[in-house]
């Protein structure tokens, strides 16, 4: 197969009149970890959503694996900021919520990824209980865990981590890194906080105020390189980059004025 | 700690939630009954609780007011899970479909603030004035509200909750059933505790148009010969069935929904 597996082909969206994304083209590859990075309200999440198939482009198109996305499927999961985990099923039932819509697994098979998954976000313990008994962070889990548990390639995070306080963010975003390279996902992640960028991202897609068009294309993985601790994060190359990137985004920013 | 009762905006214990009511329940039913013992107020227009009771009392042995209650109990009943079982449908659809929300809600609308008691005349010409008659004025005092109620409650499910199920792979209908029918549920038998509650208003007047039984007839023809006691006798027992129907209900609501 030739050409990118995830590509953006000249994708404009506008809402009535009002364009959010601008004639926008790039590629992504396999199992990366692309941050979508931009001034709040710069239309990345509308572009996000469109590989989600839950918006569709006003013109242009987007492929996955060579096909045009136009509806939402399992291949590519939502998580969210709030509303992630459905409050009236457990964790467990949580986990397992979008496995009822294959009918390629048996009973036992579906068990073993739920137990799989919970295993992955250190919830054993935690299967029985309901979303509203678990903190902010293990809801944010239980999401991730139900969108790879359906069976997504591509994981779309909308500021999943936004409402979390500084402490339990920072050990989500390792986890986070750390289970995109053991499940081998694609991850887009779309956020407005620069340091969580530059920590999470193989690659950082910049974004320009509205109308959205990409204005850098960073390369965080050939800097930082693919293991991301919490020493990582203290080095002096992660804080170069950081910025750098917030020298960008304050220079566009500044455009506007 | 008589100061901490009155925190503002502040919490008290369920005991002390319990104890204030009930003693004030006593408070005015004393308070009543005095009033009325000495004779401050003439027994025709308020009679002393003791003499309700009383009146109860003789109405359940002698006047077949359970019979009555229970006829009651089920045209309420009857006429509410009608209006039930062709409101959630139709309210669900009125917020899934703006096709259908934009055709229905005027005229729902409309038809929700006409006074029930102004088409009671229209219903007899209708059903004449056997049990359709009462069925389809409880019907009308509730659907209307209710179906409203229903599109609102569907209208406020997350629509995070919506788009998860369709990026997990759930189809429309599945969505419905799966994610928006359950969202919804705290909310949805909430808001049936209340309209049922609503039908029960209905009631009096439902049974007033030329009924032969029913706690709306008890108290009609009780008002005919002036026999207050009676009238609010059977005023009580509505209030009663009321308040143990309710309390049901909100015990069925915390048993089903303990995750909210």
């Amino acid at each position: 197969m030739a050409g990118p597996y995830l590509s953006f082909e000249k994708v404009t969206k506008r809402f009535g009149e009002v364009p959010v994304v601008s004639e926008t083209s790039f590629g992504i590859a396999r199992n990366s970890f692309i941050v979508f990075l931009g001034p709040s309200g710069c239309g990345k999440t509308t572009l996000m959503r469109m590989v989600g198939g839950l918006d569709v482009p006003s013109s242009g198109s987007i492929r996955l694996a060579g096909e045009v996305i136009t509806r939402p499927d399992r291949r590519r999961g939502m998580v969210f900021q709030s509303y992630s985990s459905f409050p009236w099923l457990t964790v467990e039932g949580n986990i397992a919520f979008g496995m009822r819509y294959r009918d390629d697994l048996t009973l036992t098979q579906r068990q073993e990824r739920v137990n799989h998954y919970l295993r992955l976000i250190g919830m054993e313990d935690f299967q029985a209980s309901y979303p509203n008994r678990i903190s902010g962070g293990m809801r944010q889990r239980v999401a991730i865990a139900r969108t790879l548990a359906a069976g997504s390639d591509v994981l779309l995070m909308d500021e999943p981590f936004g409402a979390l306080d500084a402490l339990t963010r920072e050990r989500l975003q390792v986890e986070l890194r750390q289970i995109q390279r053991e499940e081998q996902k694609t991850i887009i992640f779309v956020t407005h906080d620069v340091e969580e960028a530059v920590f999470l991202a193989d690659r950082i897609i910049l974004f320009s105020a509205r109308p959205a068009r990409v204005l850098k294309d960073i390369d965080v993985a050939a800097a930082l390189g693919p293991n991301r601790t919490l020493e990582a994060r203290e080095s002096e190359t992660f804080f170069r980059l950081r910025n750098e990137v917030l020298h960008m985004i304050r220079n566009e920013t500044g455009d506007q004025k | 700690m008589a100061a901490g009762l009155f925190t503002f905006r502040g919490k008290i214990s369920t005991r002390a939630e319990v104890i204030l009511g009930v003693a004030v329940a006593v408070v005015v039913l004393l308070v009543w009954e005095a009033v009325s013992r000495a004779g401050l107020v003439q027994p025709q227009f308020l009679p002393a609780p003791s003499r309700v009771l009383q009146a109860l009392w003789g109405m359940v042995t002698g006047q077949h007011l359970v019979w009555h209650a229970l006829i009651s109990t089920l045209r309420v009943w009857a006429a509410f899970l009608l209006a039930a079982a062709m409101a959630i449908p139709i309210g669900i659809l009125m917020s899934s479909y703006r096709v259908v929300g934009a055709s229905l809600e005027p005229i729902i609308d409309f038809i929700r603030y006409l006074p029930v008691p102004a088409l009671v005349p229209l219903s007899i010409i209708w059903f004449g004035v056997g049990e359709e008659t009462k069925i389809f004025l409880l019907w009308l005092g509730t659907f209307f509200q209710l179906v409203l109620l229903v599109a609102d409650d569907m209208r406020r499910v997350p629509h995070e909750y919506v788009e998860i199920a369709f990026t997990l792979g759930a189809k429309p209908r599945q969505v419905l059933t799966d994610v928006a029918f359950r969202s919804m549920g705290p909310t949805l038998v909430d808001n049936l505790r209340i309209t049922l509650g609503w039908c029960w208003t209905y009631l009096v007047l439902a049974e007033i148009v030329a009924a032969e039984s029913g706690l709306g007839f008890v108290i009609w023809s009780a008002r005919r010969f002036v026999k207050t006691p009676e009238v609010m006798a059977g005023v009580v027992v509505i209030g009663l069935i009321g308040l143990i129907t309710d309390q049901l209900l909100r015990a069925l609501h915390r048993r089903m929904f303990k995750y909210v």
